[in-house]
Order: structure tokens, then C-alpha cells, then sequence
């Protein structure tokens, strides 16, 4: 593991995670393209209702949850 | 180099071929800008040309406070005031910018119904779960049906809000509950695309609204029916067409030209015939046409905003931003220029001339005089893609000696769009603008700046658009960007991970930790409606607010020149954020309608405009402004932090 030390605000130093990618450049196509991990339509749908619920789920009460909708 | 030449442009490349114009004997904007000055009355706005009784001209004292009898004398011969002309001379350029960004959402979404129905060869449905979000957007019955069956209902849908007449743009619903309130109440919330820009017109015809206020409000709605109509409707249907922007690594500047190949560049707006170029540009049969005409292969390259389309999509390399455009000519290395709406200087033309390259227009709606014109028909489009590309082959011969393309460019990383930036924050499984959240909470980033727009041959080439997002980033400002604005900044190397060493201690190890530039590419123009939807994403997920004007976030075009950024402006201000724009101010002509947009608007809309041409004054500016919202947010100072004993656990209970 990629380890350095910083200086902690207690004045003392401690090992912290360092950089966690990999040098260099990306290389092919299929670099970056996550939407394909998402197979099926259900897979679609239920992605849609988690990570998109700020429009697309009834239960994402967000900072709009209301009684009357606008 | 010249002291003089320095001063065009911040770019070695662009300088570089400027002077190689000048020997050359070539005319470029640059150039031009110096002969031709800007007209002192119709940059202010106090130019009238509504009628033949004028053109009245009603120019504003100049450095001093008019007097009561100087402005009553400020009228047209219809006794028209200098509001209501600046007004008018407003609402008509918002109308141009939405009219152009919206026809190419029908051109969008014709071609999107002409796939769903199969009769568009070479294009098909890619993104079949953005497909499924625009269904449940428009209430569109998903269950067993095929994506083409879908596809069509959207589309018919999609078509029917350019000639809405009454109701509201159904996109307008992702807008937060209390904006859509607020545009209901204030009677600017956009009726129908195509509706609000006649009623624009209309309105500002001789004799017809003739209160200030009121052609701003239909200003405003026709904005709206941009930003949260024909641009979106563009964005989305594209992604489903070609691909939701992923990270993808790229090159930017003319040194992606290659001495060796058969240069194209695709120079416009709309990604489709681009898409089929993309593809047509690897058929094997068309590389060794090349060969054949001694080159070794095809090297297709962007420029303007159809470049933002295929990077975002493809990573295919930009030639530069639109500036730009006379001097890839310049290089004497490009076999063809295509090209199809918007941004497109006519002067490209007469550059072509002093070389070999072909420009080829392809749309039915922008000809140019003297240029090769193959019709782009999506019936049709992978023929007419190796048709154009032939015609550049055929041009490689022909290219002479005096060819020099600059030793430059620079690595980029683009893709970023909301899906993305959603994805990013937590995967698949915690997909969410939380962290984004936390951070702006916690103080970590400051805020969050669209800089956007466009280049303008009266400032220093990309230079303010560089420096302002700098200071931004040095500040823990998040910058967001579109259109030539993102090019200049990513020919700067602010678009790479490592560009985090330039940002102050909290964004940086924000985008250490999630291997981001602190600068991220959201592609074209019509792609500011990302934008809007990654603002809202941010309201609905909590903890700053529940209406844009309460995010501190703040927007800007240093640089812009064309109506669009005019239209893009006003809707990000109805939208609720602050936006500044550089160079000049077209209302000037009237103090009254100036303090109005500056000042009034916050209070009506929870955004304004403002004005700043130096870059530094303008980050103070938004950085202020961000602060602002920080403080009415609570955050601007760290708060004490309470360790709850029992006995008040259980009082907080008993409430």
C-alpha cells in the first residue's frame, strides 16, 4: 500500500494513504465506460430509482419533501 | 515573437499561425477586429432598426449622468425610450440564441424518430438507460416494449413541445418544486418552444410591448424555453442516440493535425453527421482510398462545439476552439473543413482560398457562398459520411508545400457528464451528490462556478477565460465548463487530475480523492443544460437549500460573442444563479434596464446578471457571491460542535 507521512495537528506525523490510482495513461475504449456494467433493463430501472432518485424515486424524501406537490 | 501578437491570443499555437497568416496574405478575425471597430451605438443597444421610419439612434451620455431633459430627448420618432429600445434590442437577441439552440433540438429530434423507426441506417438507440429516464420523464409506458416502441412515443412527445401552446415544457419538471413555483407565479414558466420565441418577435415589433419590464419577463420565458427546453431536449436525446458521456481521454489544439494524413475537421454544432464521420473515418475501404492518394490514413479532428460532441463521446481529438477556426486552415495541412450550423465565420471561405482546403457545407439551413455543399441527410448518412470524406482524400494531392501545423497540444480528460459525476461520487450502488454536498458543507470546496461561452476577437484569445478559472480553483471554487470556454482551459492542462496542484487545499484533495480535475468538461453548448441538472441534483440531495439561489454557486462567459451565451445567461439567471459576462454589456444603452438585470433581478428571480471584463475582479465577484449563499446557508463559519447528554436527548424527546 502507497503510504506517507504528514504531519498530524497534534504536531506529530502519521502515516496517511498516499495516491491510489495507477501511473500513466488510460488506454482502449472500454476506459471510463461505466454504463455498460448495467446489463439488464430491471438493472437499468433499479439504478434509475437509486442513483438517479432524485427524479425518478417516491421515497427520496431530498430537501423537497412536501405535502402538496408544486 | 511580437509584443503585438501576444496580445491576440494566450495560446502559442493560435500566435503561431497568426503570423504565418499575416505572411501568408491571408484575412483572419483576428486581424479584421483591428480594422473593423465595434459600433459604439448598437453595442449598447441604443441602435433601433424596428421600422422605417429609423434607424433612430439613441446613445447614452458618455462617462457622466444624463440629464432629466438629455434623456426625455432620448426617444425614436414613435417616441420609443431608450428602454424600451435596449429592451427590445435584448429580448430579440435571447430569441436568436434559444431559436438556434432549439432548431437544433428538432433537427435532434427528428433524426431520433427517423431511428427509432429504422429508417436512419448507421444510427440506432445506444443508451438504452437514458432512454428509459426520458420515458419516465415524460410518462411514456416502458413494461415489455422495445426500446424503438419507447423511442417513438418519446420522440412524438419530445416534437410536440416546440408547438405547445399552453401548459409548461415538460422537462421543467426536474427543475426544484420552488423554482417551478416561482416561474408559475412570476408567468415566465415557457409555454412552448417554438411559442415563446414568435411571441418574442412579436412583442418586439414597432408598436407592440413597450414597458421594459415586461419584454424582460417574455426575455425570461423564452430563456427558459432554452435552457429547460430545446437545449435539454438536445442533450438527452443525443446521449440516447450516441452515448451518455463517460471519462475519456483526449488531445486538444492544432498540433493534432498530422503531417501524414488526410486532415478533416468537423467544425458546427450538431453531432450527427460527426457521429457517421467518426465512423466512416475507420472503414478500411476509405483509409486505403487514402493510401492510394499517398496518404497514410484519415485523421478526423473537432473544432467548436460538434468537437465537444465527439470528444465527450468518442475521445476523437479538437482542433482548437472558435478562434481557431480560420488558422487550422492556416497550417495549409486540412483537406476539408465540414461543416454545419452556427459559429462558422464565413471568412473560412476566403482563408480556404489562399490554400488548398475544401470547405463543405452539409447543412440545407447554412450555405456559404463559394463552399462545396453535400446535403447531410439521415437517410442517407453513412453514403453522404464517405462522400465528404472522399471529396477530402481526393483534396490531399492538391496540398502544397507551405505547411506548417504547430508543435502543440494538450492532454485532456472530458466525459463528465451529471450521470457521471453522479457515478463518480459513489458507484453503482451509492451513486449520489452527497460527498459533493458534504464537501461545500464542510468547506472543503467553497462553491461551485459554470464558466462557459464562447471566444471573442476583442479580447485576448482564451486568456480570461484561463485566468478566471485559475483564481477559481486556487479559491476551492469547483469549476464546471461547456462550449470554447472548456477548450481553453483544457489547452491550458487545467482538464487533467494533475491540475489539482493548481487548486487551493480543499479542492484538491477533493479531486485527489476522487481522481478528478478540478475543471470538468461537460461538453457543448447545448450541454449547459447538464449544468442545470447537476445544480438540481444538488438542491434535491439536501443541506443547501431547496431552490437554486440557495446553492453558492455562481456562473460566467469571459468571453462570449454570440446570442446563444446571451439566451444561456438569462436562463441560468431565471434559474436562480448569479452570472457574470465579460467583454461588453448590451443594455448600457439604458441605465434604468442595466440596474434592472444587475440589481432588481435578484429579488424577483434569487439570480442576477453582472458585468466584469478583467478576469480577477470577475472570480472576486463570484467568489463573493458564493460566500454569500455560504453564510445565508449557515456555513460560513464552523460551528460548535454539541455532545448531547442523556437529559437532553431525552428533552428533545419530550418535543
Amino acid at each position: 500500500m502507497n503510504e506517507k507521512a504528514e504531519n498530524a495537528c497534534a504536531g506529530s506525523t502519521v502515516p496517511v494513504l498516499g495516491e491510489t490510482f495507477e501511473p500513466g495513461k488510460p488506454e482502449g475504449k472500454a476506459d471510463g465506460r461505466w454504463r455498460q456494467k448495467l446489463g439488464t433493463r430491471a438493472e437499468e430501472m433499479k439504478y434509475l430509482e437509486t442513483a438517479e432518485r432524485y427524479w425518478y424515486s417516491k421515497d427520496w424524501p431530498g430537501s423537497e419533501k412536501r405535502k402538496k406537490p408544486a | 515573437m511580437a509584443e503585438e501578437e501576444r496580445k491576440l491570443s494566450i495560446d502559442p499555437a493560435t500566435n503561431e499561425m497568426i503570423a504565418k497568416a499575416r505572411v501568408d496574405g491571408a484575412s483572419i478575425a483576428f486581424d479584421r477586429a483591428e480594422k473593423m471597430k465595434p459600433c459604439p451605438i448598437g453595442q449598447e443597444g441604443s441602435c433601433c432598426r424596428m421600422c422605417s421610419m429609423g434607424p433612430c439612434r439613441v446613445p447614452a451620455a458618455r462617462n457622466r449622468d444624463e440629464t432629466p431633459e438629455e434623456k426625455a430627448r432620448r426617444t425614436g420618432v414613435c417616441g420609443a425610450t431608450a428602454e424600451t429600445i435596449v429592451a427590445r434590442n435584448f429580448t430579440r437577441m435571447i430569441a436568436a440564441g434559444s431559436a438556434a439552440h432549439s432548431d437544433h433540438a428538432r433537427k435532434v429530434v427528428e433524426a431520433f424518430l427517423l431511428t427509432a423507426e429504422g429508417k436512419a441506417p448507421g444510427f440506432i438507440i445506444k443508451d438504452e438507460q437514458k432512454l428509459l429516464a426520458l420515458a419516465l420523464d415524460f410518462g411514456v409506458e416502458i413494461g415489455n416494449r422495445t426500446n424503438e416502441a419507447i423511442a417513438i412515443d418519446i420522440g412524438k412527445l419530445a416534437m410536440q413541445e416546440f408547438g405547445q401552446q399552453n401548459g409548461e415544457l415538460r422537462l421543467t419538471r426536474r427543475a426544484p418544486l420552488k423554482r417551478r413555483e416561482l416561474w408559475r407565479k412570476l408567468e415566465v414558466a415557457p409555454r412552448g418552444i417554438d411559442r415563446e420565441v414568435v411571441e418574442s418577435m412579436h412583442r418586439t415589433h414597432m408598436g407592440v410591448d413597450q414597458d421594459y419590464r415586461s419584454l424582460l419577463a417574455q426575455s425570461m420565458r423564452t430563456a427558459l424555453a432554452d435552457g429547460w427546453g430545446g437545449s435539454m431536449i438536445a442533450t438527452e436525446l443525443q446521449d440516447i442516440m450516441f452515448g451518455t458521456p463517460a471519462p475519456v481521454f483526449s488531445q486538444i489544439n492544432l498540433g493534432v493535425l498530422k503531417a501524414d494524413e488526410v486532415n478533416v475537421i468537423i467544425h458546427g454544432h450538431e453531432p450527427a453527421l460527426a457521429e457517421m464521420l467518426a465512423v466512416a473515418a475507420q472503414d478500411p475501404e476509405l483509409i486505403d482510398y487514402a493510401k492510394s492518394k499517398g496518404a497514410k490514413g484519415i485523421n478526423l479532428a473537432g473544432m467548436c462545439c460538434t468537437a465537444n460532441e465527439i470528444l465527450m463521446r468518442h475521445g476523437l481529438p479538437i482542433a482548437g476552439n472558435f478562434l481557431q477556426q480560420e488558422l487550422a486552415i492556416v497550417t495549409g495541412a486540412l483537406e476539408a473543413l465540414v461543416v454545419d450550423v452556427q459559429c462558422i465565420m464565413q471568412g473560412i471561405q476566403d482563408v480556404a482560398e489562399c490554400y488548398h482546403t475544401k470547405i463543405i457545407t452539409t447543412d440545407p439551413r447554412a450555405h456559404i457562398t463559394g463552399a462545396m455543399h453535400i446535403d447531410f441527410d439521415e437517410h442517407h448518412a453513412p453514403e453522404t459520411a464517405g462522400k465528404i470524406l472522399r471529396a477530402a482524400i481526393d483534396n490531399f494531392p492538391n496540398r502544397g508545400k507551405n505547411v506548417r501545423i504547430p508543435d502543440v497540444k494538450t492532454d485532456l480528460i472530458a466525459g463528465f457528464s451529471h450521470e457521471t459525476i453522479n457515478y463518480l461520487q459513489g458507484g453503482l450502488f451509492r451513486a449520489s451528490y452527497r460527498p459533493l454536498n458534504e464537501n461545500i458543507i464542510n468547506g472543503r470546496i467553497r462553491g461551485v462556478a459554470g464558466v462557459v461561452g464562447c471566444n471573442n476577437a476583442r479580447v485576448t484569445h482564451d486568456d480570461v477565460h484561463v485566468r478566471l478559472v485559475r483564481e477559481l480553483i486556487k479559491n476551492d471554487v469547483l469549476v464546471l465548463q461547456t462550449g470554447c470556454s472548456a477548450m481553453a482551459c483544457a489547452k491550458a492542462g487545467l482538464m487533467l487530475p494533475e491540475a489539482a496542484a493548481e487548486a487551493g487545499p480543499g479542492l484538491r484533495s477533493v479531486c485527489e480523492a476522487l481522481g478528478i480535475p478540478p475543471v470538468l468538461h461537460m461538453g457543448s453548448c447545448v450541454d449547459n443544460a447538464r449544468i442545470l441538472i447537476a445544480a438540481t441534483a444538488m438542491v434535491k440531495d439536501g443541506g443547501l437549500g431547496d431552490d437554486l439561489s440557495d446553492l453558492p454557486v455562481a456562473g460566467a462567459a469571459p468571453e462570449w460573442m454570440s446570442e446563444k451565451a446571451l439566451s444561456i445567461g438569462q436562463y441560468f439567471v431565471g434559474s436562480g444563479v448569479y452570472t457574470v459576462f465579460g467583454v461588453n454589456w448590451p443594455t448600457t444603452g439604458s441605465r434604468e434596464v442595466t440596474d434592472y438585470l444587475f440589481k432588481e433581478y435578484e429579488a424577483v428571480y434569487g439570480g442576477m446578471w453582472g458585468f466584469e471584463s478583467d478576469p480577477i475582479r470577475m472570480a472576486k465577484l463570484m467568489i463573493d457571491h458564493i460566500d454569500k449563499k455560504r453564510k445565508l446557508l449557515g456555513l460560513d463559519k464552523a460551528r460548535e460542535r454539541v455532545l448531547f447528554d442523556m437529559e437532553m436527548r431525552r428533552s428533545m424527546e419530550a418535543v
